[in-house]
């Protein structure tokens, strides 16, 4: 087991060389660079900027070294936990991802419960009325989530909880209490807010998981020991419940490695369409405009945490499920 | 065979039961018509017959079915060409389709529309003349086209009364038929999903094929390379990889390059379900009789081992359709993927994702409408093929 | 005798009023307090010796009452700088004649637009109390533009008349000199553009993160703990006083950012040494604070619809009007809806200096522009993009301008498709293929491609309608959107035949004005890239012009910047217009574009009726925010 554990990670260690190294490539793909794309975009507001300035900074900010240079000291930087400068916000990246990832972890926790809190029982019940109008009717919701465009629903909803709810429009809490400590009052907002994107990346997520807790739970009930039991004359709850639940909550452990990109790169889209202030449109704005520090250590903390999270659930996994240490290997 | 004789009865009663009757080895495996039918079935005969069990699944199979085959005669199916435009009736609401006039049925039609700005809030409003009814015509020349490029057409199955309007869906800003513009979006749309996954199933099968064939540092290589792709997040990923694509490319080329590139983001999933059914199915005696025989691993992977889950990786290519469709429409959303006047759902959608539309005109989100049919249909679909792929359970 | 007694007590009770204006003022609300406290100076001792005394400019224009916050959108948080746009406080600027007078400034002396004598405000402080003097200009000067580290590549272009560099001078405390060898009409404006020339800087507050005065080691020092590579790095990055990032940088602004980036909300507050006062001698601004908001761009219509803002006009675009219409009443806003300042509010920009021969012969060729100016239907255009609202115009300044004459505006606009064609006839495209499209001399069909940038459906509308019309003339258009750095780059290097964008950016302009959008002064000109490239980087870089007219363009341009008389320049100006009008270097479509602002119902002096201008006008700046105020008793 511990064999297992380290031999896992260290072959964090390749992959992860492998994404810096993708990363920054295709941060530098698109034509120009920062600068230029801040002197693009000025020019089309009708302001101009003094070629003396750029020129200035295009030499500071190291933008005329050759590409190999740039992404050793980005590289080695990060190591050290530099993790470079943002362009844009003219501050080093640390301090403008700060707060951000707060708010987006605790969209991301709360939306995860959701998501499960809603796939469990669908899940179960379309497994054990498989055919029913029942099962029908519930993956009919289920996919429907995942059918609708993220961000045409976020819009359509946000209107409504505005001319319904009064609720303000954009940001995960009124604009009253933006920058004041927390009270009773601020959380009320918030909570008030947060629904909407929750059930907008939550219903698109539901959908995935519960046809894999249906495909398992399915496999599982068709198992020998199930019609045992059943012959046995064990009420069918009670036969639902000792065994092949336990083996279904093994798949919420394990599914987390699915879940985990899904929700924080769904989360981007309905967040820059609802405008919050979590990381989803801080990193896309800096993509757009190559704010090449900001974006690409970003992406490289996101690809971490997912290869962590993975990591962390077939892990998990394998100590739940002593089937799979002793053949040797993780069925999937 | 001779008969055999059997010893007599005992005198008391025996514990079990004994037939008296001779023993004839053929009567054991006397079967019923059904119960021939069913085991001299070959596999795909009982996939279909387990898949017409999901009642769901083939409603979906047929609606899918329609939707594609209206993408090859859009042009007649469309009341309008793609381009047609109307500045008369600009954001004009949907026009009911009536079937009584003044208590007379004259058959389905259209009242005219009659149109009034209002110069206080801009707007222009449309209110239904109820004077004269405008019959609807039904295979009629209307706006010519070129049928596939080819022939010079103008049959339509639907028309307004000439000098009318038939705006079933309502128009656009630039007074453009919503409806002739999804049913034309569809074309892109629909097609996308489909070389995606074309794509994207030929790279899962190559690579996944030759991981768990082979085995070893190939396949550490490759899982590897799936892990890194799967780490990504897909968004930036995608954004990243549309700024690549050179914006001088004509709109075909630009379509293929996304369909490329949510092809490449996708293989994964198919390459891993590759992979570890490779792997237990090597095991197997025909495998290994196959190899021992002197069949090239080629062979062995095409003919033996393939064939055997086949069936599971076309419900899972079904099922990464939807994403596709998905995708594209995200691109769109984004400003990176197509853009007008390339005509797709995406494009549509994208249009219609401003305040202006929910609050004043929002027919123009009717575009979401068959991008969630196909996705359910193609779920529901693929769920049955899945439920299907394994008859024997 | 009671009689006499009685005038001189209403004399003696008349006579604070008519001492000054400072006398017996009130002093804003919320910074009363402090004052009382003695953390604040009392308002004599803030203002300086000689305030700005600002006038009522209009009609409707009213005195107001202290006290509120305003709240606005932005959707970057670069856009902070836009606060330095609205509040307007440069050492000249302009007012709503769009005249040039001293704001910062007491007086300018101008001697022929070579020598510039710049008169500080006695008194006047920065918005930390500490004096505004002419140190602040000799530190530029000195150690910032003459700075090896803080300026590698010399000083600002403002700055140089044909590569010369002015003498400075300070003459007293308050007091200081620009002189240049050769006229230098282009310096005031400079100065009271919306992005201005900035030749000052708060010394005091710089000077500890310069090397010269904190020491080299110290200096780098402070840089390295800040995470900047070096003094000058962490001098620039403090030093923006445009940018507005800075809550420490003292300004002489209106109102003072304090909020540090990244933010979504940034606060304003009033800047208790501001310069200007009211005819009653009470300090403005009027208004307390500001709000300024950070969310996505698309939200924004959406919420100053649902009422979250006082004073919007960014993001805000002329489709959005009926929505924001309709909330008016229930959420206590009303909508306006001012003149956009462009000459066109969107202009094809052929390329004169196009790669491809056949194209770039075409280009050059006035019969070809003039027909395709003939063949849009601008009728079209503007009733549908535009609901009617819009002036037909080719690219030319605006009827509000002295300078206007009716014959610019009309030139080659009226839609006349056998002009046209006779047009295209005469230049001998007369081979045409099989679908009907002209041909080129070497036999390629007649496809034009346009370059937009992709940011803008109307843009995009547009050229559909446009589409239409010159498919009548035998042309096959296409756009190709793209974008922005590839657009310019594509443009700038010849790849481009045409492209769109927006006209004329300055549609009102006087003659004192500069008319280097009228001839090839930069590469950032989408007709003559090339061209305008020479001219820019001193004839080492771009092409020569060489079409007559061109030329003569470029050289009425130097006259207008040698000229000394108001006359000449008028003269000047008026040739350059007419030139540009029949020779149709950019084709403009629709004029008189409507800009939506929303204002809060009990908002006052926001005029009725205003002009959305970048330069002049600062957008806001012209119309003087600061006196804006809040009335919390009337009723609108």
């Amino acid at each position: 087991m511990l064999q297992y554990v380290v031999k896992r990670v260290l072959l964090m260690i390749p992959t992860m060389i492998a994404i810096s190294i993708i990363v920054f490539t295709i941060i530098q793909l698109p034509p120009g660079n920062y600068l230029e794309s801040y002197i693009a975009e000025l020019q089309a507001q009708g302001e101009s900027v003094d070629p003396q300035k750029i020129a200035f900074l295009r030499e500071y900010y190291g933008l005329d070294k050759p590409l190999v240079e740039q992404y050793l000291r980005w590289a080695a930087g990060m190591l050290r936990g530099d993790f470079g400068y943002s362009f844009e916000f003219n501050m080093p990246v640390t301090k403008v991802v700060g707060d951000r990832m707060f708010l987006t972890i605790i969209v991301s926790f709360v939306t995860i419960l959701f998501t499960w809190a809603v796939a469990f029982p669908i899940g179960i019940y379309s497994a054990t009325h498989q055919y029913s109008w029942g099962d029908y009717g519930l993956s009919f919701l289920g996919f429907l989530g995942i059918a609708i465009p993220n961000f045409m629903l976020a819009l359509v909803i946000m209107y409504v909880a505005n001319v319904v709810f009064g609720t303000s429009i954009g940001g995960l809490m009124s604009p009253e209490y933006i920058g004041k400590p927390w009270s009773w009052d601020k959380v009320k907002s918030v909570l008030e807010h947060s629904w909407i994107p929750v059930v907008v990346i939550g219903t698109s997520g539901t959908a995935g998981m519960i046809r894999r807790l249906r495909a398992n739970l399915l496999d599982e009930l068709q198992k020998a020991y199930v019609v045992t039991a059943r012959a046995k004359g064990l009420p069918p709850r009670k036969v639902l419940r000792k065994y092949p639940l336990r083996m279904a909550l093994n798949f919420f452990i394990s599914d987390i490695g699915s879940l985990l990109p899904h929700i924080i790169s769904g989360a981007e889209i309905t967040a820059v369409v609802l405008s919050l202030p979590t990381t989803g449109p801080m990193l896309l704005n800096a993509l757009k405009s190559q704010d090449m520090y900001l974006a690409g250590s970003f992406l490289m903390f996101l690809a971490f945490l997912i290869v962590v999270g993975v990591l962390v659930s077939d892990l998990a996994l394998v100590a739940l499920d002593p089937r799979i240490r002793l053949q040797g290997g993780v069925a999937r | 065979m001779s008969t055999i004789e059997l010893p007599a009865p005992a005198a008391r009663d025996a514990d079990h039961f004994v037939s008296t009757d001779p023993f004839d080895p053929a009567s054991a495996t006397q079967l019923t018509p059904e119960q021939e039918r069913f085991y001299l079935a070959s596999q795909w005969k009982l996939m279909w017959w387990k898949f017409k069990l999901h009642r769901v699944a083939v409603v979906s199979g047929i609606v899918l079915l329609l939707m594609y085959g209206s993408t090859l005669v859009t042009e007649i199916l469309a009341p309008y060409n793609l381009q047609t435009r109307n500045t008369d009736f600009i954001y004009a609401s949907p026009q009911r389709v009536h079937l009584f006039h003044d208590q007379h049925f004259v058959g389905p039609f259209v009242y005219a529309q009659k149109k009034a700005l209002d110069m206080d809030t801009l707007r222009r409003e449309y209110t239904e003349d109820r004077s004269q009814p405008h019959p609807l015509r039904f295979f009629c020349y209307g706006d010519p086209y070129r049928f596939w490029g080819m022939i010079d057409m103008s049959v339509h199955v639907v028309c307004p009364a000439p000098g009318s309007t038939l705006f079933l869906l309502g128009t656009d800003r630039l007074g453009r038929d919503v409806l002739s513009r999804i049913l034309y979006g569809a074309r892109i749309s629909l097609t996308i999903g489909l070389l995606g996954i074309a794509i994207s199933f030929a790279l899962g099968l190559v690579i996944g094929g030759l991981a768990g064939y082979y085995g070893g540092w190939v396949d550490m290589t490759v899982q590897r390379i799936i892990e890194v792709i799967r780490s990504f997040p897909e968004l930036p990923l995608w954004m990243a990889l549309s700024a690549v694509l050179p914006v001088t490319w004509s709109p075909i080329l630009i379509y293929f390059g996304i369909t490329a590139i949510l092809a490449m983001l996708d293989w994964t999933g198919l390459a891993r379900a590759v992979r570890s059914k490779l792997l237990a199915l090597r095991e197997e005696d025909y495998t290994t009789a196959a190899r021992l025989m002197g069949a090239k691993p080629s062979r062995i992977i095409g003919r033996h081992l393939l064939p055997g889950f086949m069936s599971h990786l076309i419900a899972s290519a079904t099922l990464s359709i939807p994403g596709m469709i998905l995708g594209e429409t995200a691109l769109s959303f984004l400003g990176i993927g197509l853009r007008p006047p390339i005509t797709s759902w995406g494009v549509l959608l994208n249009e219609a994702q401003n305040i202006n539309v929910v609050a004043l005109y929002p027919w123009l989100m009717l575009p979401v409408v068959p991008v969630i049919v196909v996705i359910l249909a193609f779920n529901f679909f693929g769920d049955g093929l899945r439920d299907a792929a394994d008859p024997y359970r | 005798m009671n009689a006499l007694i009685v005038r001189t007590a209403a004399l003696l009770a008349l006579l604070p009023l008519l001492a000054g204006p400072a006398v017996g003022a009130e002093e804003p609300p919320n910074i009363a307090a402090a004052v009382a406290a003695g953390q604040l100076p009392p308002l004599t001792a803030r203002l300086p010796r000689v305030p700005l005394v600002f006038e009522a400019p209009r009609s409707d224009w009213t005195l107001g009452r202290y006290g509120g916050e305003v709240r606005t959108l932005m959707a970057k948080d670069r856009d902070i700088r836009m606060m330095v746009v609205y509040g307007y406080s440069r050492l000249v600027g302009y007012d709503e004649q769009l005249r040039l007078t001293p704001d910062i400034l007491e007086k300018v002396d101008n001697v022929d637009s070579r020598i510039f004598t710049l008169h500080l405000r006695p008194g006047h402080k920065w918005s930390d109390g500490k004096p505004f003097t002419a140190e602040d200009f000799r530190y530029y000067w000195d150690d910032v533009a003459h700075n090896k580290d803080l300026s590698p590549f010399g000083l600002p272009q403002a700055l140089l008349v044909n590569g010369h560099a002015p003498k400075f001078e300070v003459l007293n405390e308050t007091t200081v000199r620009f002189t240049w060898q050769e006229p230098n009409p282009m310096f005031l404006p400079a100065l009271a553009a919306p992005s201005p020339l900035y030749i000052y800087r708060p010394a005091h507050y710089l000077r500890q993160f310069h090397a010269h005065y904190a020491g080299v080691e110290k200096a780098n020092a402070l840089a390295v703990e800040a995470g900047s590579r070096s003094w000058a790095g962490l001098h620039q990055k403090k030093d923006e006083q445009f940018r507005f990032d800075n809550p420490d940088l003292p300004t002489l602004e209106p109102w003072k950012n304090t909020t540090p980036l990244p933010s979504t909300r940034f606060v304003l507050e009033r800047n208790p040494y501001f310069h200007r006062v009211d005819s009653t001698g009470r300090q403005l601004p009027y208004i307390d604070r500001i709000i300024v908001g950070i969310t996505d761009d698309k939200l924004i219509p959406a919420k100053a619809g649902a009422g979250d803002v006082d004073l919007q006009v960014r993001y805000l675009r002329f489709d959005n009007y009926t929505f924001l219409k309709q909330s008016e009443k229930r959420n206590q806003y009303h909508v306006r809806l001012w003149e956009k300042a462009l000459g066109s509010q969107i202009a094809l920009y052929p390329n004169l200096n196009a790669e491809d021969a056949e194209w770039r012969k075409l280009m050059r060729d006035v019969r070809f522009r003039r027909a395709l100016s003939l063949g849009i239907n601008r009728h079209e255009v503007n009733e549908v993009v535009y609901f009617g609202l819009g002036r037909e115009s080719s690219n030319t300044i605006l009827q509000r301008s002295a300078l206007f004459r009716p014959e610019f505006r009309a030139a080659w606009t009226k839609f006349d498709v056998k002009a046209a064609n006779a047009l295209l006839d005469s230049i001998g495209l007369t081979r045409r293929d099989a679908a009907g499209l002209r041909l080129l001399p070497d036999g390629r069909p007649m496809e034009l491609v346009i370059d937009t940038s992709g940011e803008s459906t109307e843009e995009t509308d547009v050229l559909e309608l446009i589409r239409d019309s010159w498919r009548q003339l035998g042309i096959a258009m296409f756009s190709r959107p793209s974008q922005r750095e590839v657009f310019r780059k594509r443009v700038f290097s010849g790849k481009s035949m045409m492209s769109v964008w927006s006209g004329l950016s300055n549609g009102i302009p006087t003659p004192d004005m500069s008319p280097g959008e009228l001839a090839p002064t930069t590469q950032e000109q989408l007709q003559w890239p090339m061209w305008g490239q020479y001219y820019e980087q001193n004839r080492k870089g771009g092409e020569a012009p060489t079409s007559p007219d061109v030329v003569e363009l470029v050289k009425l341009f130097e006259e207008w910047r040698n000229s000394g008389s108001a006359d000449e320049r008028e003269k000047i100006w008026l040739r350059m217009l007419t030139i540009n009008a029949n020779e149709v270097y950019t084709i403009g479509i629709v004029t008189r574009a409507l800009q939506p602002v929303v204002v809060r119902d009990n908002l006052r002096n926001v005029p009725v009726e205003g002009i959305y201008s970048w330069d002049p006008g600062a957008y806001f700046g012209m119309y003087h925010p600061d006196t804006f105020w809040i009335d919390t008793a009337g009723r609108r």
